[in-house]
């Protein structure tokens, strides 16, 4: 049997393949899934030999030839299935466009950062890593503002970038008490917007399977 | 007919950062204003244009201001004209932004650290920097640059492995590289160095080599205290 054409080799509840699996709905492309189980310690042979510099997923086979770092293959679907009157995730303004690309870095190095040593970390370290994480967040709201999306009227790039990370919401509540209704209304009510796009709905898992499985990941009881 | 808007770049002495954005410029013909900052003692235009880092480079385009070197790069090879920076195959453009992400996220750190620690620590330092070395010298694939025949995005991102490299070296006596090895980085990193354009943008050998022997103890603090973290 021939290769799908697009394969995206990615685990259900990695917040930086989901952002590769939301931009390829949103483009209407098709794709095989193929599931590497990140409960298995040893990575597959195909991610071995597609990543072999970072050993990691998501990765997106186009054709037989992968693309790897999750902004970096959002970037290249937006690229390569641009159609006119399509939807772009990417706004054509070269201004709008670095804005999108400073936000998504932000997202990367420091939301995840501190997302990781919240869950990571005991006591001061996981309360230091709580407030940064907020703190973070809160930003991130100053920047969305009163537009419905951080990509204006459209849902765009940063969008992607961060939505995925709104499925670990119910674990903030649970694993250190932040609710983010209280923290970030203005986040969540964009959450809720996000939830009305099929692509968001179908890929973002629930609040407590995400939970469940960070609970292992990172040896919490 | 509209006035052009203003370019200045906000950076600071040594930097490769600021190299990075400062080359994009040059390349794509653009002029503007350098204003170079005292790191140690920064001025309000940094905590006003990059409140979120209160780092450079930072680009100011009219009153805009982008900040983050390979954003800002990526952001003048948009917003003006001239010669692409970028490849434009699309496939072509993800391997460029893979390697610039691989020099930011895989490399520098233990490169960095590998000059500034000592004894076991620094040995796996600079066996992992070796590691990339030999990544990136695969990398080339026998051109002239990573852009192919000319100066490209990923030239002006790996910088650090031309200019700062030998430098570095010097200042700590680390010797990372014997005279054989990566004999691809060499040739490129002479090839780099030497372009018309980039020699305009590389800070003066001699003033680099002091500015850093003098930051010397510094460097090696902050590096045992980024290890104690």
């Amino acid at each position: 049997m021939a290769e799908a054409e697009v394969r995206c080799v990615d685990f259900w509840c990695n917040e930086f393949g989901m952002r590769v699996r939301i931009a390829l709905r949103e483009k209407n492309v098709e794709f095989e899934f193929v599931e590497e189980d990140l409960r298995v310690r040893q990575r597959s042979e195909l991610v071995l030999r597609m990543n072999p510099v970072y050993r990691s997923i998501p990765i997106l086979i186009h054709r037989g030839r992968p693309i790897c770092e999750s902004m970096n293959i959002v970037e290249y679907v937006d690229e390569v299935w641009s159609q006119p009157g399509g939807t772009r995730l990417l706004p054509a303004d070269p201004l709008e466009r670095a804005h999108a690309r400073f936000w998504a870095n932000f997202v990367d190095q420091k939301v995840f950062d501190a997302q990781h040593r919240f869950f990571m970390g005991r006591n001061e370290a996981k309360e230091t890593a709580k407030a940064e994480l907020v703190g973070h967040l809160k930003r991130l709201e100053e920047v969305l503002g009163d537009k419905a999306f951080f990509g204006g009227d459209e849902f765009g790039l940063l969008d992607v970038a961060l939505v995925p990370f709104s499925s670990m919401f119910y674990g903030y509540e649970k694993h250190g008490g932040v609710d983010m209704e209280v923290e970030c209304p203005v986040l969540a009510r964009w959450v809720r917007r996000c939830h009305e796009r099929e692509s968001v709905r179908s890929v973002l898992p629930t609040g407590v399977n995400m939970y469940e499985i960070h609970k292992f990941f990172y040896g919490i009881e | 007919m509209a006035q052009p808007q203003e370019v200045k770049l906000i950076s600071a002495f040594g930097s490769p950062f600021g190299h990075r954005a400062e080359v994009a410029l040059k390349l794509k013909g653009v002029p503007y204003e350098l204003i170079l900052e005292d790191l140690e003692n920064k001025s309000e235009l940094v905590f006003t244009h990059n409140p979120v880092h209160n780092m450079v480079p930072i680009l100011l385009h009219g009153n805009q201001a982008v900040c983050e070197s390979l954003v800002i790069v990526e952001y003048i090879d948009e917003a003006f004209d001239g010669p692409p920076l970028l490849p434009v195959d699309p496939y072509d453009r993800a391997m460029a932004r893979f390697w610039a992400h691989f020099m930011e996220h895989r490399w520098l750190k233990p490169f960095w650290l590998s000059l500034w620690t000592n004894d076991e620590v620094q040995k796996g330092f600079i066996e992992e920097t070796k590691e990339n070395l030999a990544l990136l010298e695969a990398r080339l694939n026998g051109n002239r640059f990573f852009g192919g025949e000319t100066i490209g995005y990923l030239d002006i991102v790996a910088c650090m492995l031309a200019h700062w490299y030998d430098v570095l070296e010097e200042v700590t006596g680390v010797s990372l590289v014997s005279d054989n090895d990566y004999p691809a980085l060499r040739r490129w990193a002479r090839e780099y160095t030497s372009n018309e354009v980039v020699k305009q943008c590389l800070p003066d050998r001699d003033l680099l080599v002091a500015f850093f022997t003098k930051r010397k103890e510094k460097y090696i603090m902050f590096a045992n205290a980024l290890l104690s973290q």
